[in-house]
């Protein structure tokens, strides 16, 4: 149980990661693909 | 008949001239603007072509557009339509750049008020890949991101006919997948895809390599690519989502993080997989077309490592100087097979270039020397370990320099790539740099099945004594070069030949970091005086910092 809930928030707390790096990537115009 | 090509809103703009079949002069925006693959309407290489043509607008007969805008369009809102509230906001945005990107407006706002013939985009590809090509019959490859709604088409060349045989539609694209990844990796898409091919050889393919393939559906010229990882039917921001970082359990990696084994190893995964698409589509030319050559041509065909495999079908392949949406600019004005040389850009006279060092006299000294003193003291100076900036006639068009604007340094030293990477291009340390050699002597150093006159491929070198040329692999991205293609260049060659017998050398772009490449003189000159380059060469002239 604590080690399902360990991996939990390691899980949670990688995915917030990920997205904080995305919502930056975003904000980032180099990184703007056009795609027409 | 006076034709102007021109590729524009997309990136790599460039312009070119063609007088009765025959291309006189061609640039690339970016050169002038000196905002690298600069996408905006080429007017500086406009007005460059038509003065180095001494030609009006008025006498231009035919603008050929290297794509069909109103196709293009046509595509963008039928994948819009797929998910109309989400694309809302991106269906105004692209409702008012095409407006703004007519061709017809943005021409006549210049003044040009003539006939424009509109080409299609994997037409003026495979246009410039053919009809540059030595051959009367070809298969034709190209590939490259997306034009109007094709990624990849395959067609067949013979005499000056062009058929298409078969051809993949957006999404399911190479480019925008190799785009996505280089993104993913922390490079700019569109630009940074030959960093992540020179990362591929320090990782291991085997970690990523089940995950990516988990992105595609079928393989080859079935090639169908799952849009759930992707965002290119609904945005213009980030290529990927979520789901990509959770199928690779990777984080994506931003620009100033440092470069990892992770990355690396995805990095080469996704070369493995590129090459294995690759593979499949050069056989599937060689069975649609039944020919012993190959053309290829599209912004993948960048992709050396991969093209070189393209031997295992075909006898010969030519893959042309510009692969990309710049070449397409000339690809759009040909009809016929033509021979066109690189060097399309501007020229300077010893006499210009004189006038230009005198506004530097008190930071540098020069001394003007004949093409034969030129040759002997520079190939002197590069077999001290000297980098030498070298600028000679015309400008190179296309994303390489073939010895007319380059940093040359030899190859013998090991802690030359080093030196370059590092003190001079201030780039990252595992981007190899590439050899040239005259194309007679090529074969002692290098594995090569044909002469590669615009270092378009990677082949396996032969031998440890140009250590700074050779990449982690032992591959190289050879030039040759011959007297026809480049005179001043090959005597070069010949002569650091004559002194240490390895007539091979450094050829890199003469530019630094985040920086075109350089144009004119006086461009040459400031970069020269801020790096650390030891010599500079401007035709006749060797100039060294006081």
């Amino acid at each position: 149980m604590r080690k399902n809930l360990i991996k939990i928030i390691k899980k949670w707390r990688q995915e917030k990661e990920y997205q904080k790096k995305i919502a930056e990537l975003k904000k980032r115009d180099p990184f703007n693909y056009k795609n027409f | 008949m006076v034709q102007l090509g021109i590729s524009a809103f997309y990136h790599d703009s460039a312009a070119c001239l063609v007088v009765n079949g025959q291309v006189m002069a061609a640039a690339e925006e970016e050169r002038f603007t000196g905002i690298k693959h600069d996408d905006s309407f080429p007017i500086n290489a406009i007005k460059y072509c038509l003065e180095e043509g001494r030609i009006k607008l008025a006498d231009i007969k035919e603008v050929c557009w290297y794509e069909k805008p109103k196709k293009k369009e046509e595509r963008v809102y039928k994948i819009f339509n797929k998910r109309p509230l989400r694309t809302l906001f991106l269906r105004f945005k692209a409702k008012k750049r095409f407006k703004e990107q007519n061709p017809f407006l943005v021409l006549k706002s210049i003044g040009y008020k003539g006939r424009v013939k509109f080409v299609d985009h994997h037409r003026s590809h495979t246009n410039f890949s053919y009809y540059t090509s030595p051959y009367k019959e070809a298969a034709i490859l190209t590939i490259d991101g997306v034009g109007e709604f094709e990624t990849i088409t395959i067609s067949k060349g013979q005499g000056n006919n062009i058929t298409k045989v078969h051809s993949i539609n957006f999404p399911h694209s190479l480019g925008m997948l190799y785009s996505t990844i280089t993104s993913f990796l922390g490079f700019k898409p569109n630009e940074g895809e030959y960093k992540v091919m020179g990362l591929a050889p320090y990782g291991d393919p085997s970690r990523y390599y089940e995950k990516l393939n988990k992105l595609f559906k079928g393989s080859g010229s079935n090639l169908y690519l799952l849009q759930r990882y992707f965002t290119w039917e609904y945005s213009d921001q980030v290529m990927f989502n979520k789901r990509l970082y959770r199928l690779l359990e990777l984080p994506p990696r931003l620009p100033e993080e440092p470069v990892i084994q992770d990355h690396m190893d995805l990095a080469a995964a996704l070369q493995k997989i590129y090459e294995r698409e690759f593979i499949y589509l050069v056989k599937k030319s060689k069975e649609l077309t039944g020919t012993t050559n190959l053309c290829l041509g599209g912004g993948c065909a960048y992709n050396g490592v991969a093209n070189a495999l393209a031997y295992k079908y075909f006898d010969s392949v030519h893959i042309p100087f510009a692969p990309s949406d710049a070449g397409s600019a000339i690809g759009a004005c040909l009809k016929k097979h033509t021979k066109v040389s690189p060097y399309l850009g501007p020229n300077f006279t010893n006499k210009q270039v004189h006038k230009v060092l005198a506004k530097y006299k008190d930071k540098l000294q020069y001394f003007k020397l004949s093409e034969k003193k030129l040759i002997t003291k520079t190939a002197q100076l590069l077999n001290a370990q000297n980098i030498i900036g070298w600028f000679q006639g015309r400008m190179e068009f296309g994303a390489r320099a073939l010895g007319n604007r380059s940093i040359l340094a030899s190859p013998r030293h090991p802690m030359m790539r080093e030196r370059l990477n590092q003190i001079i291009k201030k780039r990252e340390g595992f981007r190899p740099f590439a050899p040239s050699v005259p194309k007679e002597e090529a074969n002692k150093f290098f594995d090569m099945k044909e002469d590669i006159p615009y270092m378009n491929q990677v082949v396996k070198g032969k031998t440890v004594l140009i250590p700074s040329a050779t990449h982690v692999d032992a591959t190289c991205r050879v030039q040759t070069v011959t007297e026809e293609q480049n005179p001043i260049y090959y005597k070069l060659l010949h002569e650091v030949g004559g002194m240490c017998n390895i007539p091979v050398l450094l050829n890199t772009s003469f530019n630094l970091k985040d920086q075109t490449i350089t144009l004119n003189p006086d461009q040459a000159i400031k970069r020269f005086l801020e790096s650390r380059i030891n010599f500079l060469v401007i035709n006749n002239f060797l100039i060294k910092k006081k």
